[in-house]
């Protein structure tokens, strides 16, 4: 299948989305998390998980797979279904249905289709993008009234071995900037380091917010670190932690896990059926840019994570103030703070991130910051952006449930450079 | 005679994560033949220590892996080792004058061939 191009909502002005309130996330399904994939147990491949996690959302959401008409994935996790971990071969496969990369480290919708038993589908594409953009995708194809039950998968592998370790003795282009000090970690740095200069701050004072995340995230079943690591991260923890590029630490950086999860999105017709009260998409919008130079720099990264935050507020016709549940993503943690600013969550504005984070941004707290804990508090997978603003609110987020209001959500990620955003509310309207 | 080893985690010890192959058996039979045993690893703090209580050892110290200066400023010792399985563990003990044995090397227990009472027989560094 071809990529589906034009259904992104990334030219201004984006103007009020016309397919607000039409479409409704309504149930979510996870597989176990593990560290990574040992290389030999089937039934823990990627493929194996992503099945258990669609049958938990069909389960969630009350339906069967005959109810299913569309399958909306990105088949690795990244632009293009590339895998977010490494791949597997060139190495000996396994029997069918194992007998390629399809089913450990990437799975597409055909793969899910004849594992599963799919007879209904009219709508498979397997060439979205990071999760808050296939949450857009799904969206607009039941808008258009392509689709009326979809099941949005997203999964997330690690291999044994090191992680997204570059092979090549070269680097070419304008690899040769970044790759020599390694993938991709320097650049994060050395905006962050432009950041801490333009504004008078310093790397200590993510502390408190990265602090927060795990604890965040210990509250939520599917994370990497409440079922396998449970004891608390705590700010000497933090401070103590390997810088890897300037200003950048170790525990900056999510832990790569092998993980699975569905969600199940469906007309605003059919979300009044459902078993899980809806929650609506109100609008989405997506970006892609490109840094002035060979590497980005705070103002192009302010520029665009500005773009973003307006381009979303023209979209769904919100202001700050009306976001009760936000959720920036930080796999980087240095990601957040250009997000919480753009966005002016809580009326931070450019250089206060910082000076919020020494706040209250507890769960029970004013300003609960990233409620389900981000990828710092439960590992590489991107999925508790969709699912925690999802259980919030619907009310069944447990021990994490905010006490403040929670009616409207926006979850944004993966990159300044490229992102998606989406509007959820409990209201159509 | 007081000589220190310092474990890292991760791949090295047998809980780590993945599993190395010194197990918690090699570590516990260090310190009664009388080394300071610790562990230097980019796992949290909290972790290092919690790891240490599944292993039922108290150690003498726990670190993160860039910090081996200051085990040694704090842990004063006839002769220091650090053993791991990555180069960011080869640089910490090179830069730190430790002597080093890589993962599957310590998975041998080289230290055990030392004769405690005599010092001219242990190396300072390998």
């Amino acid at each position: 299948m071809a990529r589906e191009v034009n259904w992104e909502r990334n030219h201004d002005p984006v103007g009020i989305w016309n397919g607000r309130g039409k479409a409704a996330l309504v149930a979510r399904g996870h597989s176990p998390t593990d560290r990574r994939w040992d290389g030999e147990s089937l039934d823990k491949s990627l493929g194996a998980f992503m099945m258990i996690a669609v049958q938990n959302a069909l389960d969630d959401a009350g339906i069967t797979i005959d109810d299913v008409d569309g399958i909306i994935g990105s088949a690795g996790g990244q632009g293009n279904g590339q895998p977010l971990s490494d791949v597997w071969g060139p190495r000996p496969y396994f029997d069918a249905p194992y007998d390629s990369e399809d089913g450990l480290t990437h799975v597409t919708g055909q793969w899910l289709r004849q594992q599963m038993g799919f007879k209904n589908l009219r709508y498979i594409n397997n060439h979205g993008d990071p999760v808050w953009n296939l949450i857009g995708q799904a969206s607009q194809a039941i808008a258009d009234g392509r689709a009326e039950v979809v099941v949005v998968t997203y999964p997330n592998g690690n291999l044994p071995g090191r992680y997204h370790q570059d092979p090549s003795n070269q680097a070419r282009g304008p690899a040769v900037w970044p790759n020599t000090w390694g993938w991709g970690l320097s650049g994060q740095g050395f905006t962050f380091n432009q950041y801490c200069q333009k504004y008078g701050t310093n790397h200590d004072r993510m502390a408190p917010f990265v602090v927060q995340e795990r604890k965040n995230g210990l509250l939520w079943e599917h994370s990497y670190y409440a079922q396998h690591e449970p004891g608390e991260f705590t700010e000497e923890d933090y401070l103590n932690g390997r810088m890897i590029a300037r200003d950048l630490s170790i525990f900056d950086c999510d832990r790569p896990v092998l993980a699975a999860a569905a969600y199940v999105m469906v007309s605003a017709d059919r979300a009044k059926d459902m078993k899980q009260k809806p929650v609506y998409i109100l609008d989405h919008t997506e970006s892609q840019f490109s840094p002035r130079s060979l590497v980005q720099t705070i103002d192009d990264t302010e520029e665009w994570t500005d773009i973003q935050a307006q381009r979303s507020y023209n979209g769904s016709g919100l202001k700050p103030e009306d976001i009760d549940i936000f959720a920036p993503y930080d796999g980087f943690a240095v990601f957040t703070q250009y997000y919480i600013e753009a966005f002016g969550w809580r009326g931070v504005k450019r250089g206060e991130a910082h000076d919020f984070y020494a706040g209250d941004i507890s769960l029970k707290g004013p300003n609960p910051l990233n409620s389900g804990g981000g990828n710092m508090g439960t590992g590489r997978m991107r999925t508790v952006f969709i699912t925690d603003p999802l259980e919030q609110l619907q009310g069944r987020a447990g021990d994490r449930q905010v006490t403040t209001k929670a009616e409207v959500a926006v979850t944004h990620g993966v990159l300044p450079i490229t992102a998606g955003t989406v509007v959820m509310s409990t209201s159509p309207d | 005679m007081a000589i220190l080893l310092s474990f890292d985690i991760d791949g090295t010890l047998e809980l780590g994560d993945p599993p190395g192959g010194v197990t918690t058996e090699m570590v516990r039979k260090a310190r009664d033949v009388g080394f300071i045993i610790g562990s230097c690893s980019d796992k949290p703090l909290s972790v290092q220590r919690k790891i240490w209580e599944d292993m039922e050892l108290t150690p003498a110290f726990v670190s993160a892996k860039h910090q081996l200066g200051k085990v040694r400023r704090e842990n004063p010792a006839d002769a220091y080792y650090h053993m791991g399985d990555r180069d960011t563990d080869y640089m910490a003990a090179k830069d730190n004058n430790f002597g080093f044995w890589w993962a599957h090397e310590a998975a041998e227990q080289p230290w055990l061939e030392f004769d405690m009472n005599n010092h001219e027989q242990i190396p300072i560094t390998t």
